[in-house]
């Protein structure tokens, strides 16, 4: 097994003192084997897992120059496939860590011993410049379902330095026991955290009158990945520590965050620097006699058009010494320059708005693709992205400029509906950012369409994408030429339909604009749409019902789930028939309002002309696991309306068709 | 299909990963095939050099615009030594025309101990502006493994090159030296890639006395040039790109190749210009390997004693090869196509598929049974009749069997009648879920060497029945009026079909999760169910078919329409297929994984008060490749719904990719056919 994924050591403090390096445990310092573990062939806790951990344990010792960590795991092997756990790979830093003291045995089913003494294998995983990845591998001999596979190994780390550590606790297999201390470097103050929480019974972190933090644990779940689930950083159990140089960490949160804002504050008020360049700008910008609105939303689109190096390709180090980009030290460099990241040109935009005379902040902002920010948890670095709040008739709305094609006060749905900290000369306050409504976020899409008599489709689809649904394709297809752009958009309309579909991009979508829908015309042919029953012909109406097919069809739920944005799908089809053809019978109108999302589907029938137009509205955000079979039965009834069809009676020179 | 790749030296693709087998493919030309002969001088420090600047003006092969980059130039020159080395020198540039082309700039190079790369440049050219330049002190190094898929350790690294401004409209090229020390003095020049080239050259230089052998796959043979003494020289212009499709053929099978075999003076043969020369190579590799110690000795007693028939032991044996051998491949020099002695892999417990091979060999000769190694590629068409004998076609190492007078089974499909050996069965321990006697579709109608005593051969693997593979499903159904579907299903999966099914399950970790594939097949076809049990059966005991029953209940199943009641009688399964809807012709056969035969019986009682009023009509379509027929019938209040899809062909050549297409279609159609009740009349 991958021991550990990542490197999960951040060098944080070069310290000066001496000691030397013992094992905190040397030799085959094994625990005992109980009878149960060796007879276990199951763990009611975590039915069908191929192994389990029976034990774990993590001691870290930091004590200046001999820094070292003792790993020991115990697996039980239950099943053929968890065989697998008996390859064993251990990542390291080379130079910052070493590996020592590896020493594995296997248990058979009945007891008997097998000492590893073969081969430990050096692999390169990556070798840049500047760091070398090296791992352990090895693997465990004779290896059973029913053995026990334990193995025990030090990371040594470089002396003169501490590094940042954690202890994680959710791991690809079920625990039944783990046992973690830490022994911290005592010149520096630590501080410690659980920022997903505690699995049930874990004993919490404490440090006991040795100076030695100690935690046990037992019976944690093991990891498992969802759809539509939250970041794994919200779910994975584990304990976080920092180091901090300072004699004594700051543990009340109210005058935590004031110290932070305020150093940001200083920081954001530096970079926007004098008021003169900006109004000078602003007067290039803006007409005097400009509406207040129409003034935000010229300076908005202007702050766009700088040049946004965050989103160009990732340029080698010899490109970007060769463009000799300036940096910007203020707002008034990133005007001038022409140029900015992502982050300057939103503070520029900050800049501009309050040199228009409009009330605006800085506002720091915590993206929720990684985290759910919870200011309890003191963790700063949380904070990652900059937005601008404009107070504008009244109304509150929020910018991120900085981020390409965002439309205007339409923050990325991984800013929108996140913590954040409004920043003035106290440090600031803590707001919440806005989450556009449905409405805001559409794919529209209008189909006008003529039946052959063998039930083909032929015509004009239109597909409109508004909002999020417009930046998030813009974003992607940014890199992208046009005979790219026009491959996705026709592979995106094959996946709305569930059929097999001909359709070729008739328009040229503007790519470009933040504040234009993206709007893509196709000439589509669906062969065979239609289908006959004796003297019957049947029109399915679910032309866009594709992309609903799979959603939530599995019974079983772990996790929350979460939607990036609320959405909105329109959609508006009419179909010609053939001459002589009549509407036999349409399904009932729909209408499922179920608060945080809706389905409503309407038909009729009249001169030859089947029309139906279909909703699918999406409010929800985070549903909780325990809701999801609500959830569930709403995109059931949203399947079973996609499935309706209407009856029709052909012309009678069609029939025999 | 097992897709590790444990008789190799090259580095192996993603698994299941066609493009990424393609993209290998290309770069490998670019990994393996180097040396330096002319070390083109720079201009001046940091420019392209001349060779790269000679480009920058020529004109582009055809292409059209969706190609993301040309090959301008290509070169390799192969000067061999008289002690065996080759220094090798490869030279490439690329001319980028759309963003996808990008990935032209991040080059791979592969090495290894015996492969040492001398020297490594790159450089870029751009449409403005001077030349860029990287050193190979500023590559990167990455190793390769997968240790949780079992491949634990290999001696093979890549230097990784990330060449600047790699954009539209530059041209991106490199240049590398190595010196290769390889065991097998052989050769592979690929033409074409996955963009159109411009030209390719290709230099070899003999010593004194030595000769060489070419043989050309999917290509016109080019003749040399004589340029010196001992020395030839391949061109090519204009080649076409192999542009990747869904179900193509592997690389090998269509991509323009020349293999060529070097013969040293005085009949040293480490070129193979035979398929004996291989096998006896491959002989003298594993010499002595197959030995069993005491211990093997004694566990074969243990396994085979209770059993009275040699099929008997040779099930036994194979089982436990299948099962209590673990698959780690450890991959250190000429261990890539060497196997493990018998007596290591025993005590560990563990070996990669030649190991395993060999183990089992071993096995089956303490109960008097004759068994030689296989050796195969897992991609059913990298090798064919045509292929010559050469090391860097195979990627696999299975066993044949020599089935001894009287042992017949009914079970024992993967037979083939030799010459001179009798009945050999194919076997693969590898793959722990194809039964003794069966054999995984890729590796039907396959091409594998066969190593006897006496050399060995290319020999064609069987072809299974249609009725080797497949699912069969019955459902019994009852329908309300209100729509309401409920019912149990039975599914019987043999073969590769079975083979599908319990690969999915092997990684389920969860026994609430062994559900998830019938809750997929159910979403599938259905918008409203709920499973309301299922059990699996057999699924350890691959000799049995396995099984699934499920019992489920579908509100809104039938559709009201006015006074009518709509039910689609196929319910549940999707034969159709979509890989043929696309704008582009299709280029190249479309590749099945196995024969099979798939049939569904689906009863469905209709609700009381309710007739039959219209029936989808039958289909019955009929090709070579494949057949589908279907129908609905009413037999007093039930509906019931047949049909039977087989496929009966490997491969679809191109020529009949649109009767392909159409019968996709046929079946798309049938499958949304629809019947209707109506209000009974008495």
């Amino acid at each position: 097994m991958n021991f550990r994924r990542v490197f999960l050591f951040v060098v944080l403090l070069l310290i000066a003192a001496v000691a030397r390096r013992t094992p905190l445990v040397s030799g085959d310092d094994w625990l005992p084997i109980t009878p149960d573990e060796l007879k276990m062939t199951s763990e009611p806790k975590a039915p069908g897992a191929p192994a389990i951990f029976l034990y774990r344990e993590v001691d870290r010792k930091d004590s200046g120059t001999a820094n070292t960590e003792y790993n020991y795991a115990r697996i039980k092997i239950l099943t053929e496939e968890g065989r697998k756990y008996a390859n064993v790979e251990i990542p390291y830093l080379h130079r910052t860590t070493a590996i020592s003291n590896i020493r594995a045995r296997t248990i058979r089913p009945d007891g008997t011993i097998v000492n590893f003494d073969g081969k430990v294998y050096e692999k390169t995983i990556e070798k840049t410049k500047g760091n070398t990845y090296l791992a352990k591998t090895f693997t465990l001999t004779d290896v059973q379902v029913g053995s026990i596979i334990e193995y025990h190994f030090n990371y040594d780390f470089e002396d003169g330095w501490v590094y940042s550590s954690l202890w994680v606790l959710s791991e690809e297999l079920f625990t039944k026991r783990a046992k973690f201390t830490l022994k911290p470097y005592e010149r520096l103050s630590v501080r410690w955290s659980w920022p997903a929480g505690l699995p049930a019974g874990a004993q919490v972190p404490t440090e006991e009158p040795d100076k030695v933090i100690r935690m046990t644990a037992q019976d944690i779940p093991a990891f498992q990945l969802e759809d539509y689930m939250p970041p794994e950083n919200e779910l994975k159990f584990r304990v976080d520590f920092v180091y901090s140089e300072e004699s004594a960490i700051e543990k009340d949160e109210t005058r935590y965050w004031k110290q932070f804002g305020k150093k940001n504050y200083d920081h954001v008020e530096g970079f926007i620097g004098k008021s003169q360049a900006m109004q000078q700008a602003v007067s290039q910008i803006v007409a005097p006699s400009d509406p207040p609105e129409v003034k935000l939303q010229k300076i908005y689109a202007r702050s766009q058009q700088v040049r946004n190096l965050s989103f160009e390709p990732r340029r080698t180090e010899q490109e970007q010494k060769r463009d000799k980009l300036k940096e910007a030290k203020n707002v008034a460099d990133v005007w001038s320059n022409g140029y900015g990241w992502g982050s300057e040109i939103t503070w520029l935009f900050l800049g501009l708005a309050k040199a228009a005379g409009f009330e605006a902040y800085p506002v720091i902002a915590a993206s929720r693709n990684e985290y759910f920010f919870r200011p309890a948890r003191m963790n700063s670095h949380e904070l990652n992205s900059n937005v601008v709040l404009v107070k504008l008739n009244g109304k509150e709305l929020y910018f991120d400029p900085g981020t390409a094609f965002a439309p205007y006060a339409m923050l990325p749905w991984q800013e929108a509906s996140v913590g954040a900290l409004k920043l003035d000369k106290d440090g600031g306050s803590w707001v919440t950012t806005a989450l556009p409504d449905s409405s805001a976020s559409r794919i529209e899409r209008k189909a006008e369409l003529t039946m052959t008599d063998e039930g083909s489709l032929e015509g004009k689809i239109t597909v409109t994408f508004t909002g999020l649904e417009g930046l998030s394709r813009r974003l992607e297809l940014r890199d992208k030429d046009d005979a790219a752009r026009k491959r996705y958009l026709e592979d995106q309309l094959s996946e709305y339909v569930p059929a097999a579909i001909e359709g070729e991009l008739k328009s040229q979508p503007d790519w470009k604009s933040s504040s234009e829908p993206l709007v893509a015309v196709y000439q589509v042919k669906v062969p065979g749409w239609a289908s006959s029953a004796g003297k019957r012909a049947l029109l399915p109406v679910g032309l866009f019902s594709a992309t609903e097919k799979h959603l939530f069809e599995h019974a079983h739920r772990e996790f929350p789930i979460v939607f990036e944005f609320p959405f909105k799908k329109m959609d508006d089809v009419t179909i010609e028939l053939p001459l002589g053809w009549q509407v036999g019978s349409a399904p009932k109108d729909m209408d499922t309002d179920a608060k945080a999302a809706e389905y409503i589907f309407k038909s009729d029938g009249k001169n030859g002309t089947v029309h139906f137009n279909r909703v699918l509205r999406s409010d929800l955000f985070i549903v909780p696991a325990d809701k999801y079979t609500v959830l569930r039965n709403f995109f059931q009834v949203v399947r079973s309306g996609d499935e309706q069809q209407i009856v029709l009676q052909p012309g009678t020179t069609s029939a025999s068709q | 299909m097992n897709n590790k790749s444990c008789f190799s030296r090259e580095p192996h693709p993603p698994a299941s990963s066609r493009r990424a087998r393609t993209h290998r493919s290309a770069a490998l030309a670019a990994l393996f095939v180097v040396a330096s002969l002319l070390s083109s001088p720079a201009a001046k420090a940091g420019d392209a050099p001349s060779w790269m600047h000679a480009l920058v003006n020529v004109p582009l092969p055809i292409h059209d615009e969706k190609t993301d980059a040309v090959l301008l130039y290509s070169e390799e020159i192969l000067n061999v030594q008289s002690n065996g080395r080759i220094k090798e020198t490869e030279r490439a540039a690329y001319k980028i025309l759309r963003p996808d082309g990008r990935r032209f700039g991040k080059l791979q190079f592969a090495f290894t101990p015996d492969s040492k790369i001398n020297s490594l440049h790159a450089w870029c050219i751009p449409a403005q502006g001077k030349d860029y330049e990287v050193k190979e002190k500023d590559t990167a190094e990455r190793g390769y493994a997968d240790v949780e898929g079992g491949e634990l350790y290999t001696d093979l690294r890549a230097k990784v090159v990330d060449i600047p401004a790699a954009e539209p409209g530059n041209i991106v090229g490199f240049e590398i030296d190595r010196d290769a020390r390889p065991y097998i003095l052989q050769n592979e020049w690929f033409l074409q890639q996955t963009v159109p080239v411009a030209e390719a050259r290709y230099t070899l230089q003999l010593p004194p006395g030595w000769e060489y052998k070419a043989v050309w796959l999917n290509h016109a043979e080019i003749q040399p040039t004589p340029s010196g003494s001992n020395q030839w020289v391949w061109e090519a212009k204009n080649l076409p790109a192999i542009k990747w499709e869904p179900d193509m053929p592997p690389w090998k099978g269509v991509a323009g190749l020349m293999i060529v075999s070097l013969v040293p003076p005085g009949g040293v043969k480490r070129g193979f210009l035979t398929w004996s020369d291989m096998g006896n190579w491959y002989n003298e590799l594993t010499q002595g390997r197959r030995e069993a110690s005491p211990d093997i000795k004694q566990k074969v007693a243990a396994l085979t004693s209770s059993v009275s028939t040699p099929l008997g032991k040779m099930r036994a044996l194979a089982d436990f090869l299948q099962r209590d051998i673990r698959y780690v491949a450890i991959s250190l020099g000429i261990g890539g196509v060497q196997p493990h002695p018998a007596t290591e892999v025993f005590s560990h417990r563990f070996g990669d598929c030649k190991d395993k091979a060999t183990l089992l060999s071993s096995m089956l000769k303490e109960v008097g049974i004759d068994s030689y190694y296989v050796i195969i590629n897992v991609e059913r068409g990298e090798v064919t009749p045509e292929t010559p004998p050469h090391i860097g076609g195979f990627n696999h190492a299975i066993l044949a069997i020599r089935l001894p007078d009287g042992v017949s089974d009914s079970s024992l499909v993967a037979v083939v009648q030799h010459p001179k050996l009798g009945r050999l069965l194919f076997f693969d321990p590898t793959d722990d879920l194809t039964p003794f006697g069966q054999l995984h579709g890729a590796l039907q109608a396959n091409y594998g060497m066969l190593v006897t005593p006496d050399g060995g051969e290319l020999m064609a693997l069987p072809q299974l029945a249609t009725s080797a593979s497949g699912i069969t499903r019955a459902a019994k159904l009852t329908l309300d009026e209100h729509g309401t579907l409920r019912g149990e299903v039975h599914e019987i999966r043999v073969g590769d079909s079975a083979w599908y099914q319990r690969e999915i399950l092997r990684s389920v970790d969860k026994d609430s999760d062994r559900i998830k594939p019938i809750e997929g097949l159910m979403a599938n076809s259905l918008g409203v169910f709920q499973v309301t049990g299922a059990t699996v059966t057999n699924l350890k005991q691959t000799s049995l078919p396995f099984e699934y029953k499920w019992s489920f209940v579908a509100p809104a199943y039938g559709k009201t329409a006015g006074n009518l009641l709509l039910v689609r009688p196929r319910v549940l399964g999707t034969k159709s297929r979509d890989l043929l809807e696309r704008k582009e012709p299709r280029q190249y056969p479309i590749e099945n994984e196995s024969p099979s035969r798939d049939t569904d019986t689906i009863e469905i009682t209709i609700p009381a008060g309710y007739e039959v009023d219209d029936l989808p009509p039958a289909v019955n379509a009929d090709y070579s490749f494949a057949s589908y027929h279907s129908k609905t019938e009413v037999n007093g209040n039930t509906l019931k719904y047949t049909r039977t899809y087989e496929v009966k062909e490997l491969s679809v050549p191109v020529s009949k990719a649109d009767e392909l297409k159409k019968l996709y279609r046929i079946i798309a159609s049938d499958e949304r056919n629809t019947a209707v009740l109506k209000p009974a009349t008495h």
